[in-house]
């Protein structure tokens, strides 16, 4: 145990981390310890969740990390790997271990592992209450004396059991408790090979055994995790051991004709599911609640589908109209600001006011009435669908479809999302589970029409070409995200991953955790996206007052009236469109009468808009959810695609047209 | 993707195994094995199918859609692909509750 109160100060400091599958309310846990004294942000390097918080018990100040939501601790997603990194290399003083009591069996599979890694747990059984309307109670004093850990019952919408757990905690952490936890042993056959592997890794690489415990490097091995592997081979002896392990391996193999890591997990659950009997006994036969009335209509076969579009056509028309409201109030609120501050600053050199003015703080005007007004009510709708338990149902019935592009039915949330705007849409792809079909996923998005290229779409091709050409471009649009889909799902590397999900039973939103999840979500945003969009303005601006858009438009010339066939005043508007696509229209009909425009030029200047770039926002979503390499891949990829199917279709129309 | 056909595959003589998918809803069946990739199979195990579990088939998704099963008193949504990897043993005995 930890013991590092020799010094006895004031206030005490202790690190504490919430470990549990999804969906057990280990949010709703965080939130209550922390209230609004939480930091979201990603782990270092990552594009995982991280949030942390602080608060103050009893003489302690306590930080609180809530990790990322795992059923396991292998390697398989970044989250998993986050997590047991955490709690390995970090060692927090006591992890709190988020329990559905209606789902011990299942939920047990972590807390095994947690024991595994020999780390101090103390177990908070939530949602006991909804476990008694199901007809499940668990005899929490024999839990704890099974696990040999403290079990505390809670239930954290109402904050019921929260005092108590942190009582808990601290008994932990100063050592008034003493933990005795099960030490989970296998079967006879899997636990010899095991602790041969186990002597043989203490043996030959000590200096690993000081981060981990030897006996879960073990299991590690013996299971082929793939990043202990690689971990290992940077040791001298690693490839000894590594060999012996896999001998190993392929002897319990042989023996049971499974791979490793399904033994270990069957035995593993075997132990869990024993737990679980001995402490649950089921009371009233589970009854028909409004859950799973919603749940049987909302999955129906066919009545789902028409409610899935009411939902998504529900949100888009709250974010739209919520959106749009917010912008052009806060348009109307700031327009003044931006007239006062050329006003303020008319001392200056007219470039100079024109630099601050429109790149600075019309970087930072469009930050504020055109991204937040959208991302805010997004970030509630969304965090809505999440709490219900809306969005599996969501995936379930879209799975099919999303299969077509490469992707899971997962996938579909941050596609529909993209119609609205591609920034909430990218980050939107974090519920996808592997960088891989992160990637492609946004990606994919990326090219999905965002309502500011929807205004330049109809704005230009529907008015002056007509609606059934627009229709036609977003039907060809949907073609392309299709092809593209499949050739990025072709070309990366790695197993696709099919839809593995759970589907939580429905429950009540809570208003505190979906306010607090749209704060903390809205905050980070802001934090990352502004610097960059204000970046982009002003160098945009820069070149403008500057005279140097003139060279670039002239360098841009052979590209874009010789390849696309455009008129050459276009250049300028398609730069200023990366700042926001509308942009493009609006600049491009100040420079040239649209009307004056070919059928063929309006279509092609269409297209262009909608695949050429992301705009800044949504390159600086990029870059927060995926860095800057991926990031230039994509804008690359964007950019190429647009000026070979604009050149493509400036060719063929024409043919057609003439 | 392809649909793997269990029956009258020589490698699996007993003629009474078949893919999860083809449970009718509301059947349960005992899983046997897991085919597919290692990722697969292992992540498959990790959300409690293991092989000797009981799975219940709840619902069947419309257009070839994913299958919902019931595994160790947890609501698993499975995509088509996922789910005809996992070979099951259907149980007989029909007690309706």
């Amino acid at each position: 145990m930890l013991n590092q109160l020799k010094m006895k100060p004031m206030t005490r400091h202790l690190r504490v981390a919430l470990a549990g599958n999804a969906n057990v309310g280990k949010s709703v846990i965080f939130n209550q310890l922390t209230g609004l004294n939480q930091v979201v942000g990603n782990w270092p390097g990552k594009t995982v969740e991280r949030a942390e918080g602080t608060l103050h018990f009893r003489g302690y100040t306590i930080r609180v990390i809530d990790l990322p939501g795992t059923y396991s601790l292998s390697a398989f997603s970044i989250e998993e790997i986050v997590s047991r990194e955490y709690i390995a290399v970090e060692k927090p003083d006591v992890i709190i271990n988020v329990v559905d009591a209606s789902a011990l069996e299942r939920n047990l599979y972590l807390t095994l592992q947690l024991l595994e890694l020999e780390a101090p747990v103390v177990m908070a059984l939530n949602q006991v209450d909804f476990a008694a309307k199901k007809g499940i109670r668990i005899n929490v004093e024999k839990l704890s004396k099974m696990l040999g850990i403290p079990v505390v019952p809670t239930v954290a919408i109402t904050g019921s059991g929260i005092n108590e757990l942190l009582m808990t905690v601290v008994a932990v952490a100063n050592g008034e408790i003493k933990l005795n936890p099960l030490k989970v042993r296998f079967g006879a056959e899997v636990e010899e090979k095991v602790q041969k592997i186990q002597k043989l890794v203490e043996e030959r690489i000590p200096q690993m055994c000081a981060v981990y415990p030897a006996r879960w490097i073990a299991i590690k091995i013996l299971e082929w995790d793939e990043d202990i592997v690689s971990k290992l081979k940077n040791y001298e002896d690693g490839a000894k051991v590594l060999a012996y392990a896999k001998e190993k391996a392929s002897e319990l193999e042989k023996m049971h004709g499974e791979p490793s890591p399904v033994i270990l997990a069957s035995e593993r659950y075997s132990i869990a599911s024993k737990i679980a009997k001995e402490v649950t006994t089921l009371e009233t036969p589970p009854r028909v609640g409004w859950e799973q009335k919603l749940d049987t209509i909302t999955t129906h076969k066919i009545l789902g589908y028409p409610i899935l579009i009411g939902v998504i056509l529900a949100m888009f028309s709250l974010i739209f109209i919520g959106g749009s409201f917010l912008s052009s109030f806060l348009e109307s609120l700031l327009g003044n600001t931006l007239s006062q501050i050329e006003v303020v600053l008319a001392f200056l050199p007219h470039e100079a006011v024109k630099i601050v003015a429109d790149g600075v703080f019309g970087g930072i005007m469009a930050g504020i009435t055109i991204a937040l007004p959208y991302i805010v009510p997004f970030y509630i709708i969304l965090a809505l669908l999440e709490d219900s338990g809306y969005l599996p149902r969501a995936a379930f019935l879209m799975d099919n479809l999303m299969h077509r592009v490469g992707l899971h039915g997962k996938a579909f949330i941050p596609l529909v999302l993209g119609y609205g705007c591609s920034v909430p849409a990218c980050i939107g792809c974090r519920i996808m589970e592997t960088e891989r079909e992160r990637l492609i996923a946004t990606f994919v998005v990326t090219l999905v029409p965002c309502a500011a290229r929807t205004v330049v779409i109809l704005g230009l091709v529907g008015k002056y070409v007509g609606l059934h050409a627009a229709l036609a471009l977003y039907i060809f649009d949907l073609a392309l995200v299709f092809i593209l889909g499949r050739i990025a799902f072709k070309a990366l590397p790695g197993e696709p991953v099919g839809l593995i999900m759970e589907m939580p039973p429905y429950k009540k939103p809570s208003l505190k955790i979906v306010l607090t999840k749209t704060w903390s979500r809205t905050k980070d945003f802001v934090y990352i996206a502004f610097p960059i969009i204000v970046a982009g303005s002003l160098a945009i601006t820069a070149l403008d007052v500057t005279g140097f858009i003139g060279y670039v438009t002239t360098g841009a010339k052979p590209l874009i009236s010789g390849w696309l066939g455009l008129p050459e005043a276009a250049g300028v508007p398609l730069i200023f469109g990366v700042l926001r696509k509308e942009l493009a229209l609006i600049l491009f009909s100040e420079l040239i009468p649209l009307e004056t425009l070919s059928t063929v030029q309006m279509i092609v200047f269409a297209i262009v808009t909608m695949f050429y770039i992301p705009c800044v926002a949504t390159i600086a979503a990029l870059l927060r959810e995926l860095g800057w390499k991926k990031t230039m891949a994509i804008t690359v990829v964007d950019v190429c695609v647009a000026l070979l199917v604009g050149g493509m279709a400036y060719r063929l129309l024409s043919l057609i047209m003439a | 993707m392809f649909r793997r056909k269990v029956h009258g595959d020589d490698s699996w003589n007993d003629e009474e195994l078949c893919a999860l998918t083809e449970l009718a809803e509301g059947e349960k069946g005992v899983i046997v094995k897991a085919i597919g990739g290692f990722g697969l199979v292992r992540r498959l195990a990790e959300m409690g199918l293991t092989p000797g579990t009981e799975v219940k088939l709840v619902k069947k998704g419309s257009f070839g859609g994913p299958v919902e099963v019931e595994v160790r008193g947890v609501a698993l949504a499975l995509g088509r692909g996922v789910a005809s990897k996992v070979l099951v043993k259907p149980v007989k005995d029909e007690t309706h509750d």
